[in-house]
């Protein structure tokens, strides 16, 4: 990878106030770079220029938390405001295990590094209970650097609902980070819904180690959003466990989503599923990326991935690359992407039935994404997906 | 109840109507043969607003409306309704949802309350029974993954769910054994009134001893050539469609 743009790490230097570790990191991420306009992993995603370009990340703005934001359902709720916890605006479950914490490491990546450097606090969370856990964002900083770290004990199903909220007249850049580990026969699920407004840009880490017998779901939902990145990371690390990625980016207007994906198979037996769709309408660019790999002890593994996209307009662009590095002998591997228009004659058949262009259109594309939402289970994230759905269908 | 008068219509630059006239008055069944390639289906496809072909010359009346300047959407409001010759299939969008959408849309165009759940659901079984539709199918997607049978099932099922006046059935009998065939016929002539008028297009006369019609045309090379009743159908049946091409060569 060639890294160049060291401007924004010099320009925010002066901010920084980490600890030790946060300083070698820092040190490491000066020795990598940002990725500039070279960079392969983020050819179609040029984050680094129009940061530079948008962002004032010594700004401070006014807090924007609204409860109303906040979703009506039981379990814990954790409010983070610009990268601190909010405790008093937060419902938190006596069973809830968490730890404010100081950062302790951090990882090799640029983003992760820039994170786990100017983070100004890392949530350890444990699982204690089955109730969903809600995390809310509510950055109006110019930087934010939100940093958490959930455990999922052996045998503890937890689900996780996560959202980033940011004032609508201000540009904000939010680079967030979120570790899962999921234990032995545990089951982790992790739930985004990106609908932001075009002051928005955020690069999105979220990395998932799984051990034996356990499961991890990811499932991201995107709407809006001036440029967003997505890094999500499932590294199977023992035998038979699963990693399921489900993704729908449904955009319009100038959005930006680019999601990036990749599953690490390294021992036998294990199997991944990878489902993204995307809907691209008016001047929106979608970028799907998913990568693969099956290490040499990662015998008898299945791994699955396919992207389908609509195009609704000519001004829509998408790029998308599935990539596959196979290691083992003994697997089975697919992918498949597809990229078209709507099907007229799908539209001309329910037109003959009496439904008019537009409801045939809606009805058409909505089957498309809600294959997506399979694995949403709480019942207002749903209402709120589907809504957002239908919203923009019309 | 529909004139169609001296229709001409091409695709991407291809003729394929020729000047078409037929009249048909509510309560007649009218059958449109002919060869491959004559146009049967584009002329099926037309009557139902398929935006692909374009219309150079001619007229469609229908109940006093100037058809053509009607989208698909509307003409099935206004009652007409085109069986597929190939049913698409859409996935995800389950048959039940489908049909709830469209019969609300067509009621809310006539001006008339929406079906409630109760209502719709007992319409749906009494009219499955009328093609002997499996219920299994109407939780699936739309057409997916049915088998040709159920298709052509499904398209009849749709039309005894819609109650059109005007039923168009393109090649409807193509692909069907016997049997199904029998059930297709069947559920089409309890639909039939005397306010109802049904075009059934097909190149068998198989069909026509099932669904009896009162008017047989034979359409070749985008031209109604040859008119007469349900004996032409036989003479068709028995002597092919090449004497019809040699009349038409000498003329």
């Amino acid at each position: 990878m060639i890294m160049s743009a060291p401007a924004i790490l010099e320009n925010i230097e002066s901010t920084f106030k980490g600890n030790e570790v946060q300083k070698q990191a820092l040190d490491m991420l000066k020795e990598v770079g940002l990725p500039g306009r070279k960079s392969e992993a983020y050819k179609f995603t040029p984050i680094i220029s129009l940061l530079e370009k948008n962002i004032d990340f010594e700004a401070t703005g006014d807090t924007i938390f609204d409860s109303s934001m906040l979703y009506k359902e039981e379990g814990s709720h954790l409010v983070f405001i610009n990268g601190k916890l909010a405790k008093d605006h937060s419902t938190i479950s006596e069973k809830l295990k968490l730890q404010v914490a100081e950062v302790t490491e951090g990882k090799h990546d640029p983003f992760s590094l820039l994170n786990a450097a100017y983070a100004k606090e890392e949530l350890r969370i444990e699982s204690g209970y089955e109730e969903p856990l809600f995390i809310y964002h509510f950055n109006s900083n110019g930087f934010s650097n939100p940093r958490i770290k959930v455990n999922v004990k052996d045998g503890h199903t937890f689900r996780v609902i996560e959202k980033l909220i940011t004032p609508t007249d201000t540009k904000t850049f939010t680079n967030s980070y979120i570790e899962f580990t999921v234990g032995k026969n545990a089951f982790g699920y992790h739930t985004k819904v990106q609908n932001y407004n075009n002051h928005t840009f955020s690069h999105e880490t979220v990395l998932a180690h799984v051990e034996r017998d356990g499961q991890f779901y990811n499932n991201t939902f995107s709407f809006e959003g001036a440029m967003v990145r997505n890094n999500l990371t499932i590294n199977l690390d023992a035998e038979n466990c699963e990693g399921h990625m489900y993704g729908l980016f449904l955009l319009d207007k100038k959005s930006h989503i680019d999601n990036n994906t990749s599953v690490d198979h390294l021992k036998p037996n294990s199997f991944s599923n990878e489902l993204y769709k995307g809907i691209l309408d008016e001047k929106s660019t979608g970028v799907f990326n998913g990568k693969i790999y099956v290490r040499q002890d990662a015998q008898k593994t299945n791994a699955f991935q396919s992207n389908n996209n609509i195009l609704l307009s000519e001004d829509a662009t998408l790029h998308t690359k599935p990539q596959l590095e196979i290691w083992a002998d003994d697997v089975k591997c697919s992918h498949g992407c597809t990229s078209g228009q709507l099907d007229e004659d799908a539209i001309f058949y329910l037109r003959t039935r009496g439904i008019n262009e537009k409801n045939a259109k809606a009805m058409i594309l909505n089957a498309f994404a809600s294959e997506t939402m399979e694995h949403v289970k709480v019942e207002s994230v749903k209402e709120e997906i589907q809504g957002l759905i239908d919203q923009k269908l019309v | 109840m529909i004139s169609i008068k001296n229709l001409h219509a091409s695709i991407e630059d291809k003729k394929i109507l020729k000047g078409i006239n037929l009249d048909v008055k509510a309560g007649e069944v009218h059958a449109i043969m002919g060869p491959n390639g004559s146009g049967k289906s584009t002329l099926a496809s037309v009557l139902a607003g398929r935006e692909d072909y374009e219309v150079t010359e001619g007229s469609i009346t229908y109940e006093n409306e100037d058809l053509l300047e009607l989208g698909p959407d509307e003409r099935a409001q206004k009652g007409i309704f085109l069986a597929f010759q190939y049913p698409v299939e859409i996935p995800g969008v389950s048959t039940t949802n489908f049909l709830k959408t469209a019969i609300n849309q067509v009621r809310e165009a006539r001006g008339e309350k929406p079906l409630d759940a109760v209502h719709f659901l007992k319409l749906m079984k009494e009219k499955m029974r009328l093609v002997d539709m499996d219920q299994a199918l109407l939780s699936r997607s739309l057409n997916e993954g049915f088998s040709g049978g159920e298709k052509k099932r499904n398209e009849i099922f749709q039309m005894a769910m819609l109650e059109p006046k005007l039923s168009i059935l393109d090649e409807t009998d193509s692909g069907l054994d016997i049997d199904a065939l029998k059930i297709v016929a069947d559920g089409v002539n309890k639909l039939k009134s005397d306010k109802t008028a049904t075009i059934v297009v097909t190149h068998y006369q198989r069909l026509l001893d099932y669904i009896v019609p009162d008017f047989v045309h034979v359409l070749y090379n985008g031209q109604i050539v040859k008119s007469g009743d349900k004996n032409l159908a036989l003479e068709l049946e028995e002597k092919g469609y090449d004497w019809i091409k040699e009349e038409k060569a000498a003329v």
